[in-house]
């Protein structure tokens, strides 16, 4: 993933609204592709990109630049996405999960989806964020604020269950 | 090489992991001969393609109201929140609240109605688990930089004469330490009384606390305390923060339930419960001066907690039923107090997350001053003043510098602090530690942990006054850290400083005591010394594990003694003790309120004053320590050591 231009950060950081609006161009895509995956809900990934980079916007003063400001930000929106989904269950309003058509050329991406969905949220998340995102071990560690061994643990669990949600265990018989 | 293995290196080479020069012919080799791996990898690489073009769906245009949003919010400047003392509908929650669905809002807006109506301002939802509370609030604390509020206090049955209190307190806090409560106590008592106003202000370096004493007359005197030179975090003149953010008193989630989930003052807030002594931290009133009611360990404490900030809303106390409770009642004189009653309630009646102008935190000047001789100093001036260079790790948290001191103490040490929000870490150095114990606060029998960088330190779980401790005792430099992070975020900020831990020396491990000796041991050498295998009990509460084990002479009998402790926060019970000895029946009874009980088939005794229980089986004398648990506890935790052969107790 991209990094923004040091220069551009640091105005942000001072609070320029110009500058911050660049940092949003530059992330909000991920950020709502992120936040989509992870609630299944188009309208909820808007808001939960909205919230991020508004408490983004809060705290960039205090971003030091000691992560990626890509993992920091995944950082806020998985947070964000938390919430967002427990404050969903809490109040019992489900919206039904999005099913993308499935037809044509969009099969695969429908099976896909529902493969991404059969997955557990412990193993979706890291798999997004390294396959999807490309986030490193260690910068995915960063963001859900875990072990890099964890991660590696549960990155390969995502894809063996992935695999299983596409049924691809029956094609072992070699090339 | 198994196909677990295969597999998980083929993930960690396609996320371009290096593998190491034994594991990557072991890969190759492997996968020449097995197909099912073969199609592992090769379904990866077809999964990595498909998902970086497939998975991405049409992604909506945000930035106009992203900045729409952004920009209100720059115009109304730092987020202010205010709560008020009429409830009322649920606040928006910024931007996903009014984005929701007008069912959703029709919905709350029902249920407010509708607990208004019953009178309980919460509703039954436990979808949040007493772990996401504690996992949150410990979230929240780097984020918690400043805090003004107004509570109502109100407390029952202090006296017959006083049988209702009504006090005020005001809390104002900005991180990382600087904090000021006010108590004002507004009870008509009728006759003359010295009333409950208290003052606590901490300012960095000085700290300063004024209250009546406590006294067995209707007037005491006052009392002013002033502490100059005050260490960073000191347990000795601490800041009450759990008021602020309840970090130590939801560190650990045993014991603590979530009831629900509602509206407080417009709020959305969750409801937890815990027992009194696990509770102390809310309430730091208690230990400032002047007279308040009892409290039974087990009463029960119910807190709203704001469920976007985590602060506490409302703490309430409610009598805990049973026997106990009445006998010790009758011993405070207490009247008859109903378990559904709340009989001490402290309530928000306004919080603003907004600093605190200056003066709030000015230090009052008193004539007698304590100087707790932490001098200040800059980093760079530690070499000159100690002598050498502190070791700093290279991960921190997140948490930024924030003071260092050379505290008054001979061999030299220093102290590096860093904070951020109400997050902080310590750590001490000393390169002359010649004392036969772990430097810093730490004692013999903490657990020895295996860090990730290999190295070992011995760890000890928050307690009400002190954070998670770790000592490291290397090459030529010992150190301790000090944290109110998660245990395993301690682990690595110490695994990345430049030493690696040894284990303790002989020297420190084996005491003489007056009767004969103690020694630290590890479990094999503590078998091997008894002549028996030891099992370990099963059913351990939430959070326990093995600490230690400590091998006791005493003349010419040996037995081993083994502590388990909470390893994250340890704040009501202390550790559980396992004591083995070679015997044949039980020794004299150490206390006096002990009963025949039958532990797994024998005949034992129980000590309820102390929580003992004590058995002998296969020649062995055994002893369980486990303040803070019941008999029936007791006893499960007896029932689950494995016997000698294996097998469960009878």
């Amino acid at each position: 993933m991209r990094d923004p231009d040091p220069r551009t950060l640091a105005r942000a950081r001072e609070g320029d609204i110009d500058a911050f609006e660049e940092l949003v161009r530059l992330y909000q895509a991920d950020v709502w592709r992120f936040a989509y995956h992870m609630t299944r809900d188009r309208a909820l990934a808007e808001d939960v990109t909205q919230e991020a980079f508004l408490r983004a916007f809060r705290f960039v003063r205090g971003f030091r630049g000691d992560s990626r400001f890509s993992s920091w930000l995944f950082r806020i929106a998985r947070n964000c996405a938390v919430d967002a989904i427990r404050a969903r269950r809490l109040e019992e309003v489900r919206d039904p999960p999005e099913r993308p058509l499935a037809a044509g050329a969009a099969e695969a991406r429908a099976e896909l989806h529902a493969a991404l969905a059969a997955v557990s949220e412990e193993h979706r998340e890291p798999f997004l964020l390294i396959e999807v995102f490309g986030l490193s071990y260690r910068e995915a560690a960063d963001v859900l604020g875990v072990r890099v061994g964890t991660v590696k643990s549960r990155m390969h669990r995502a894809r063996a269950a992935m695999m299983r949600a596409l049924a691809v265990e029956e094609d072992t018989g070699g090339p | 090489m198994d196909h677990r293995t295969a597999e998980r290196l083929i993930s960690e080479r396609l996320d371009g992991e290096r593998l190491s020069p034994r594991q990557a012919p072991a890969l190759e080799g492997h996968l020449q001969t097995c197909a099912s791996c073969r199609a592992f990898e090769r379904w990866a690489y077809r999964l990595r393609e498909e998902v970086r073009f497939e998975v991405a769906p049409a992604v909506p245009d945000l930035v106009e109201p992203i900045m729409a949003s952004i920009a209100a919010e720059a115009t109304r400047g730092r987020p202010r929140l205010r709560l008020g003392r009429t409830p009322r509908g649920p606040q928006p929650r910024r931007a996903l609240l009014p984005r929701l669905a007008p069912a959703l809002a029709g919905l709350l807006a029902g249920l407010v109605a509708g607990s208004l109506i019953v009178g309980g301002p919460w509703r039954d939802r436990s979808a949040l688990a007493a772990s996401d509370v504690a996992r949150e609030v410990a979230a929240a604390a780097p984020a918690f930089e400043a805090y003004q509020a107004r509570f109502a206090i109100t407390e029952y049955h202090l006296s017959p004469e006083v049988p209702v209190r009504e006090l005020s307190m005001n809390v104002w806090f900005a991180a990382p330490e600087r904090f000021r409560l006010d108590v004002t106590d507004h009870t008509d008592y009728g006759s003359p009384a010295t009333p409950t106003d208290l003052r606590l202000v901490v300012n960095g370096s000085a700290w300063y606390s004024s209250g009546p004493a406590a006294c067995p007359s209707a007037t005491c005197p006052h009392r002013e305390t002033l502490v100059r030179n005050r260490a960073p975090f000191s347990e000795a003149a601490p800041v009450p923060t759990d008021i602020v953010l309840p970090l130590t008193t939801l560190g650990d989630d045993r014991g603590v339930q979530v009831l629900g989930a509602g509206t407080v003052l417009g709020r959305a807030a969750v409801r937890v419960e815990l027992p009194f002594e696990r509770a102390g931290p809310l309430f730091p009133f208690l230990e400032l001066g002047g007279e308040w009611r009892p409290f039974f360990h087990n009463d029960r404490v119910r807190i709203w907690l704001d469920e976007a900030s985590w602060f506490p809303l409302r703490w309430e106390v409610y009598p805990a039923g049973g026997h106990e409770r009445d006998a010790w009642a009758l011993r405070f004189g207490l009247p008859e107090e109903p378990s559904r009653r709340a009989v001490f309630t402290v309530d928000a009646l306004s919080v603003e997350l907004v600093p605190p102008a200056e003066g709030v935190f000015a230090v009052p000047e008193t004539a007698r001053a304590e100087d707790q001789g932490a001098r200040p100093v800059s980093l760079a001036e530690v070499p000159h003043e100690v002598g050498f260079e502190p070791i700093a790790p290279r991960e921190l948290g997140g948490l930024e510098l924030y003071r260092v001191v050379v505290p008054a103490v001979e061999p030299a040490e220093t102290l590096v602090t860093y904070a951020e929000g109400l997050a902080f870490l310590k750590v001490g150095e000393t390169r002359s530690w010649s004392a036969a114990a772990p430097f810093g606060p730490v004692g013999l029998l903490a657990e020895e942990v295996r860090l990730p960088n290999g190295g070992l330190a011995y760890f000890e779980p928050a307690t009400s006054e002190l954070g998670r401790r770790l000592s490291i005792h290397a090459a030529g430099t010992d150190l301790y850290l000090e944290s109110n992070l998660p245990r395993e975020e301690l682990l690595e900020v110490a695994a990345s400083l430049p030493v690696t831990g040894l284990a303790m020396p002989e020297i420190w491990r084996v005491r003489r005591t007056p009767e004969g000796a103690t020694s630290r041991a590890t479990l094999e050498h503590a078998a091997e010394v008894l002549g028996v295998p030891i099992q370990l009990p099963r059913a351990l509460p939430q959070g326990f594990a093995l600490a230690s084990v400590e091998l006791v002479w005493v003349q010419d009998r040996v037995g081993a003694t083994l502590h388990f402790h909470d390893t994250e926060t340890a704040l009501a019970a202390g550790p559980i003790r396992l004591h083995l000895e070679a015997a044949d029946e039980l020794p004299p009874a150490a206390a006096a309120d002990q009963r025949s009980v039958e532990v797994r088939g024998a005949v034992g005794r129980y000590s309820p004053s102390t929580a003992r229980l004590e058995w002998i089986e296969d020649g062995l004398y055994r002893s369980i320590d486990a303040p803070g648990l019941g008999l029936q506890e007791l006893l499960e935790l007896a029932a689950s050591i494995p016997t000698a052969s294996g097998g469960a107790a009878p």
